[in-house]
């Protein structure tokens, strides 16, 4: 029978203990809120949802570890070593009341952080209150309850105040650095970001991200949301097991071994992420969400709306991924709308080329490597030639959310250029030019290895049958590359068409309206290739005017895609 | 069953190990009694207590609290006992009124903690947090929480230990009022007072054995027999004892002849022959004593050393 008097008189009296004891106060509020002022003003979380996000799931993650831990831990051990415990040993109770109270209070006193939390990022940075309480609150629930249980076993196993400290130590600081809380999981080494997958707190903070930045449900964290009640059914258990009511009972050496048996869940997890790479991809994923919703004022510009009009003087707002606003003229400061600055006088904004027709190599570190090199000579969104459009669809999701980095794929294109071949590629495989003109701009240099491109001048001087050339067509409307036929490289041969198209008497203007506003109709989409409030923030900044000089859009400044400005110097590094 | 025994205890062993801490202790307490095991510091008195109250399995024997063997039926023995334990604490910030009404939640039975606390005289400390009392009020909150439930047994393990004379005192007085109100209560103690004080009767612990059983006076009694008589005269008394003087008690003189001292089962009886023997020899009679033996030389007698405080 159970006694549900002893429960709730226990848990009432345990939580008017918490909270007349400062130090629960100091360490539940006071000292995640240093750390959100801290941080939040330390990462310019005024200046982005994500910061701000970032900011508070690493206050709310701070907030569970320390409750669980000290609060739950160290509490318990506290008792027993006092003799607290040893009072109630001779009452009719098991110690289930005892637990269950410490897992109740948790809750409770943990419960008004979150709220004051997003009260203080509401009104401080503008963050929005999340779409999802529900699912915030759950999962934050399933948090709580399973790293207060964690804190009840290591008191149940410890022997001493003293080594109760040591051990919660050594759990709490690796969780608080691996997790992704304080530090973004995504700049760890890959071996360390599977580690991290082992670690509780992982699982929270991936959890708590996908609901705030994602809108995720309670119930997309499912997998999250198992292991964590897992391991609160199999801490408690444990926790009833091994339970000692005064520190004169040892505890027999068998018994640490059942506490190898809470960490179980995690390994299953943990086995599986390092399995599956999920959560590997989810942290790409939560660190491009983040570097898309950032804020930036792009100043006195000259602006190419791209359905041909032109701003000679103009300044955009970038947030959250879309143009917020555009002025003429200088626009506001930026500090008065939260955005950091990009200085861009003399310079030309565009909105992101698009290259209406490209092949994308098979094999998949070639094909990630067009990707980013067709984003870092500006284009932000192709159609791509394949013979298996379905692939291309799974490809285009992972742009989409951000897990590969690359333009947007738009259209699933036939396998042939829908015109033959482009000017760019007869020039590149026209027997007089040697080598090949376009192995020499600058843009090319830049995106190709050294080693690779001798390797492709020498290749292609020794191109034995090389394909007749076909007779000219007339300029294909929207411009395409061809890029990935005969190896014409990505991005720079798109670039060498608009020059090329030029030459044959294309204006300027009407060129790369073509390559943005025309393409995007094209493709029937009305939110890119404009640059206009609430298109996507697709942007290309170059210097000089390309209206009057096409290749000016060679001499490329910045590049944003979705919101985010691509780190160019980067984004050929690696992958 | 209103005369069967509160508890009963026979052939009780518990070992640790290789350790004996018992080696098969017997005894019953009667309902209303106020029963007391007296020993050193070491002698199984706790382990013994916390067998009864459930807390520890034993490793041997038949135990019955209330009825009930503790080791199985503990739940039943818990609700049913109070017990105030020796090195306990409360949290510091909880309040007297708080703490009776959290430990009065756990069991079935329940008194009025108002009249408890004012009869403990803390109700006017109810609002007091655990770590402003005195060490007499938290001794006597710890009484209070082992009554919560109007318990049918109540176990003091030492319950004055550590405690300065004064509020020793105030204790014992509220034992005695628990006694008169006909309370059954096992008390252990290493004060020889204390037990003669306050129990109906006494069992004397050592080494894991009870070495002897009884009331305090039966002890004194079938241990040394009787109460010595000390007589001091100013000249040496006769070599002959009084006309009709028993061989069965014999005079113990001291070299000069000038003290005397007896044994003797009717100390009043053998105080009148002896002075008026002093009188008659006109030997001179300087002083008298009535010694009557206390637990202190029962145990010292029994176990050959002396009971530590």
């Amino acid at each position: 029978m159970i006694n549900l008097r002893a429960y709730t008189a226990y848990t009432h009296s345990t939580l008017l203990l918490t909270m007349r004891d400062r130090a629960v106060l100091f360490f539940s509020y006071l000292f995640p809120l240093i750390f959100f002022i801290a941080f939040g003003e330390g990462l310019g979380a005024a200046q982005g949802a994500g910061a701000a996000t970032q900011v508070i799931v690493m206050v709310l993650v701070l907030g569970v570890l320390g409750n669980g831990f000290f609060g739950g831990g160290m509490r318990a051990t506290l008792e027993r070593e006092t003799g607290i415990l040893r009072r109630f040993k001779v009452a009719p109770i098991s110690p289930a009341p005892i637990l269950v109270a410490s897992i109740a209070t948790g809750w409770v006193i943990y419960l008004p952080a979150v709220f004051l939390f997003f009260a203080i990022a509401r009104w401080r940075y503008a963050l929005p209150f999340p779409e999802n309480w529900f699912s915030l609150l759950a999962f934050l629930f399933f948090g709580v309850i399973a790293f207060r249980s964690m804190g009840l076993i290591v008191s149940s196993v410890v022997n001493s105040m003293a080594e109760s400290q040591i051990i919660i130590q050594l759990l709490y600081f690796p969780m608080l650095l691996l997790s992704g809380a304080t530090i973004p999981l995504s700049v760890l080494p890959e071996w360390l970001q599977i580690v991290a997958q082992f670690l509780p707190a992982t699982h929270l903070y991936l959890g708590m991200q996908g609901i705030l930045m994602r809108n995720e449900s309670a119930l997309d964290q499912l997998p999250a949301i198992g292991a964590l009640t897992l391991a609160t059914i199999v801490c408690l258990f444990i926790s009833v097991k091994l339970f000692r009511w005064e520190k004169d009972d040892r505890l027999k050496p068998s018994a640490k071994l059942w506490v190898a048996a809470s960490l179980l869940p995690f390994l299953l997890i943990g086995g599986w992420q390092a399995y599956s790479l999920d959560n590997l991809r989810k942290t790409k994923i939560i660190d491009r969400e983040q570097r898309r919703s950032l804020s930036w004022l792009i100043r006195d510009a000259r602006v190419f709306i791209g359905d041909g009009e032109v701003l000679e003087l103009g300044t955009v707002l970038v947030r959250g991924g879309r143009i917020e606003a555009v002025w003429p003229g200088r626009g506001p400061d930026p500090r008065d709308v939260r955005a950091e600055l990009l200085e861009a006088a003399g310079r030309t904004l565009l909105p992101g080329l698009i290259d209406s027709w490209v092949r994308l190599p098979d094999d998949d570190s070639a094909r990630h490597r067009a990707l980013a090199s067709l984003l870092y000579c500006g284009i932000t969104g192709v159609a791509a030639g394949v013979d298996r459009p379905e692939f291309i669809a799974a490809l285009a999701q992972q742009v989409r959310d951000g897990e590969v980095l690359g333009p947007e794929i738009l259209s699933a294109a036939p396998p042939e250029p829908p015109a033959g071949l482009s000017l760019a590629a007869r020039e590149w495989i026209d027997p007089a030019a040697d080598p090949p003109l376009l192995l020499t701009r600058s843009l090319t240099q830049q995106i190709l290895e050294p080693g690779y491109r001798a390797a492709l001048t020498q290749q292609m001087r020794n191109w034995q049958d090389r394909p007749s050339l076909p007779a000219p067509d007339s300029a294909p409307n929207p411009p395409y590359s061809a890029a990935g036929e005969f190896q014409l490289p990505h991005g720079p041969s798109f670039h060498r068409q608009l020059q090329l198209m030029a030459a044959a008497g294309a204006t300027p203007a009407e060129l790369l309206r073509q390559a943005t506003a025309g393409a995007a109709a094209r493709f029937r989409r009305n939110d890119i290739g404009l640059i206009r409030p609430g298109a996507a923030a697709d942007l290309l900044l170059v210097d000089g005017n390309p209206l009057d000089d096409i290749s000016a859009t060679e001499r490329i400044v910045a590049v944003f895609s979705k919101g985010e400005r691509v780190n160019r110097a980067s984004l050929l590094d690696h992958e | 069953m209103p005369d069967a025994p509160a508890i009963v205890v026979s052939g009780l062993r518990k070992s640790y190990g290789a350790f004996e801490a018992l080696k098969g202790i017997d005894f019953e307490v009667a309902q209303g009694e106020v029963f007391g095991l007296l020993g050193p510091n070491g002698a199984g008195k706790t382990t013994t207590v916390e067998i009864l109250e459930g807390l520890r399995p034993r490793t041997s024997g038949e135990v019955r609290v209330l009825g009930f063997d503790p080791a199985h039926e503990t739940a039943a023995v818990k609700d049913r006992i109070g017990v105030s334990l020796q090195a306990t604490n409360l949290p510091e910030k909880i309040r007297v009124l708080e703490a009776a009404e959290l430990f009065a939640a756990f069991y079935t039975r329940q008194t009025s903690i108002e009249t408890l606390l004012k009869r403990l005289q803390l109700w006017d400390k109810r609002a007091a947090f655990y770590s402003t009392l005195s060490g007499g009020q938290k001794q006597r909150l710890a009484l209070a929480l082992a009554m919560v439930n109007d318990p049918q047994i109540l176990f003091l393990d030492e319950p004055t230990t550590g405690l300065d004379p004064q509020v020793r005192l105030e204790i014992h007085t509220l034992i005695e009022e628990l006694r008169d109100q006909r309370r059954t209560i096992l008390l252990t103690t290493h004060y020889i007072e204390e037990a003669e004080r306050l129990c109906h009767r006494v069992a004397i612990v050592d080494e894991g054995c009870i070495i002897a059983i009884g009331t305090p006076r039966e002890l004194q009694q079938r241990i040394l027999g009787h109460t010595r008589v000390e007589i001091e005269c100013a000249s040496p008394l006769p070599a002959t004892p009084p006309n009709g003087w028993s061989a069965e008690f014999p005079l113990v003189f001291s070299d000069d002849r000038r003290q005397l001292s007896v044994a003797h089962p009717k100390p009043a009886q053998a105080v009148l022959e002896l002075v008026k023997w002093v009188d008659a020899c006109g030997a001179g009679l300087d002083d008298l004593h009535i010694r009557r033996p206390t637990l202190e030389d029962v145990f010292i007698q029994l176990t050959g050393k002396k009971l530590r405080d």
